[in-house]
């Protein structure tokens, strides 16, 4: 149950920018989307790649800008804004598709208003609406944990949104599907779980999260996705430096 | 929720295969003194635990109790001759507690051999028995044992415990099959074979109740029958069962026609010597679980709101 290692060329664009993000988490250094993309202003082909690996990699792709309160790039933004405009969600996309577009949506938003108003749950209501959390309120736990991690994304500080209410509430199914997910080497399943988990109150101390978190980077950390989800809960965990 | 039945007819057909098969409970005659004559007590130890919790938790069919009762005078009677093996054993290797721990639950129903009993007491005081190197979860049964005796347990049990895996309640994603196998037993030797749930301390029931269905879910998708069935019995010695029904209609899934449950994934082929011995402990564990699980879940129907 080892993450395959294929090698389309999405996947190796993924795999790029999320080791550039996992590595400006680790080092603190600057990190700018538009030129941690490769060939981002070069062939048409390789900025469409570009802008497709920013859709998959979601609104994690200015993850260091949201940890860091810091302001985005304007051509950052604009590459980002791109992807949420280009890729919308299908008529008949999942609901976890529809919540990380959603989530992009969002960030942008935040980002684009750095006088830090607008955080307000009540007034970004309208158009924008959450979706529909129907889908994920009484899934066994198994399912939740996996679901919550396809989302890892929207585990950030200060979640404020259906699925964060959700994950709140069922802090020890999560624990359990950290568990499984390690048990199983699904350790992208259990990275992105375990950023969840360091957002929540109610988990129990024995699940040994921070011993576990050093375990599932120790073993999966050589995908970079991986290696991007437990910096991102390192940065939770230590309350988001700046 | 589970439905009682399917629980008590994977017990009802795992001891009817047991019954049928209750020749494979043999003992090698012929085995080198010195090497592994008493190996083969610990089936008919095994065989005689699992029929007293049968009597004990009283949800045994009449037929079932017949079967359970033909069993263990065969492995009395027959196999142990009326204990005389177990002397014999004990004479070959004086300080092996096998002898004494396969005694104890024929001694609890009603069995008797004052001889090995005797040669119990003189052994269990030497500072030598008590000095026995073994995992903390093996001096754990021990001490149990002694308790069940009449004896002061050395160590105490509350003194083992702390040295047992579960007892430190460690990181739940640790936990690989050897583990999983130290678990179910301490839990098994705290509880007297599920017979005394109380025995469990609220630490570990709390830990048990949290990471137990992480468990469950595992070893039913690895098709670990053996293992999937003793942390079956673990959930049945909690104070809230689950009695998970994925992990029930999984392990009755895997159960044969004929009662046999195969260790892991499908059955073996080839001799029935030796189908017997790969077999017989998940099969007798199936017993175990479902009669145990059966009793809670009766337990649960009376506490219920009318």
């Amino acid at each position: 149950m080892e993450q395959s290692s294929t090698s389309t060329p999405l996947t190796g664009a993924v795999q790029g920018l999320a080791s550039e993000l996992a590595s400006a988490l680790r080092s603190g250094g600057r990190f700018r989307l538009a030129a941690g993309i490769p060939d981002v202003h070069g062939a048409e082909a390789n900025a469409g790649l570009a802008l497709a690996a920013v859709r998959v990699v979601g609104a994690d792709a200015v993850l260091p800008s949201v940890l860091r309160r810091a302001p985005a790039e304007a051509d950052d933004l604009a590459l980002f804004g791109r992807a949420v405009h280009i890729y919308p969600p299908a008529a008949d996309a999942s609901p976890v598709s529809v919540w990380s577009h959603w989530a992009m949506k969002q960030t942008l938003r935040r980002l684009d208003a750095p006088s830090g108003g607008g955080s307000d749950r009540a007034a970004e209501a309208g158009p924008e609406a959450e979706p529909q959390v129907a889908w994920l309120a009484d899934v066994p736990w198994q399912v939740l944990t996996h679901q919550l991690a396809l989302l890892a994304p929207l585990a950030v500080p200060e979640a404020d949104c259906a699925v964060a209410d959700v994950a709140r509430d069922r802090p020890v199914d999560v624990a359990r599907g950290f568990v499984r997910a390690v048990r199983r080497r699904d350790w992208l399943q259990a990275a992105g779980a375990g950023r969840w988990l360091v957002l929540l109150d109610g988990v129990p101390a024995t699940l040994g999260l921070g011993a576990g978190l050093e375990f599932v980077a120790h073993m999966g950390g050589d995908d970079p996705r991986v290696a991007l989800q437990v910096e991102a809960a390192r940065h939770l965990q230590a309350g988001a430096r700046p | 929720m589970t439905s009682t039945r399917l629980i008590h007819t994977v017990g009802t057909g795992a001891l009817e295969w047991l019954h049928a098969h209750r020749d494979g409970f043999r003992l090698e005659q012929d085995v080198d003194p010195e090497v592994g004559f008493l190996e083969r007590f610990k089936p008919v130890g095994e065989l005689a635990v699992i029929c007293k919790v049968l009597f004990r938790e009283g949800v045994a069919g009449s037929r079932q109790a017949q079967l359970a009762r033909q069993l263990l005078d065969h492995a009395w009677g027959h196999v142990l001759d009326g204990g005389r093996v177990l002397v014999r054993g004990q004479r070959i290797e004086p300080l092996s507690p096998v002898p004494f721990e396969v005694y104890l639950p024929f001694k609890e129903l009603g069995f008797s051999n004052p001889e090995i009993e005797r040669a119990f007491r003189r052994v269990q005081r030497l500072e030598s028995f008590a000095a026995l190197e073994m995992p903390s979860v093996r001096r754990l049964g021990l001490s149990a044992v002694q308790r069940r005796y009449g004896l002061p347990p050395r160590p105490p049990e509350s003194e083992v415990v702390a040295g047992t895996w579960l007892g430190r309640t460690p990181e739940p994603w640790t936990v690989e099959g050897h583990i999983a196998y130290d678990i179910t037993h301490t839990v098994f030797h705290l509880t007297d074979w599920g017979e005394n749930p109380d025995g469990l301390p609220a630490p570990l029931a709390d830990y048990l109740a949290v990471w137990l269905p992480v468990w469950l879910d595992d070893w039913l998708d690895l098709q670990r029958w053996d293992l999937l069935g003793e942390l079956l019995v673990v959930d049945a010695c909690l104070p809230r069962p689950t009695l998970d029904e994925r992990a029930w209609e999984g392990f009755a899934a895997a159960q044969q026609p004929d009662g046999a449950m195969p260790a892991v994934r499908t059955m073996p082929q080839g001799d029935p010597d030796e189908v017997f011995d790969v077999v017989y402990h998940p099969t007798l564990v199936a017993a175990f679980a479902s009669v145990l699980a059966t009793s809670r879940a009766l337990t649960q129907l009376a506490h219920a709101p009318a």
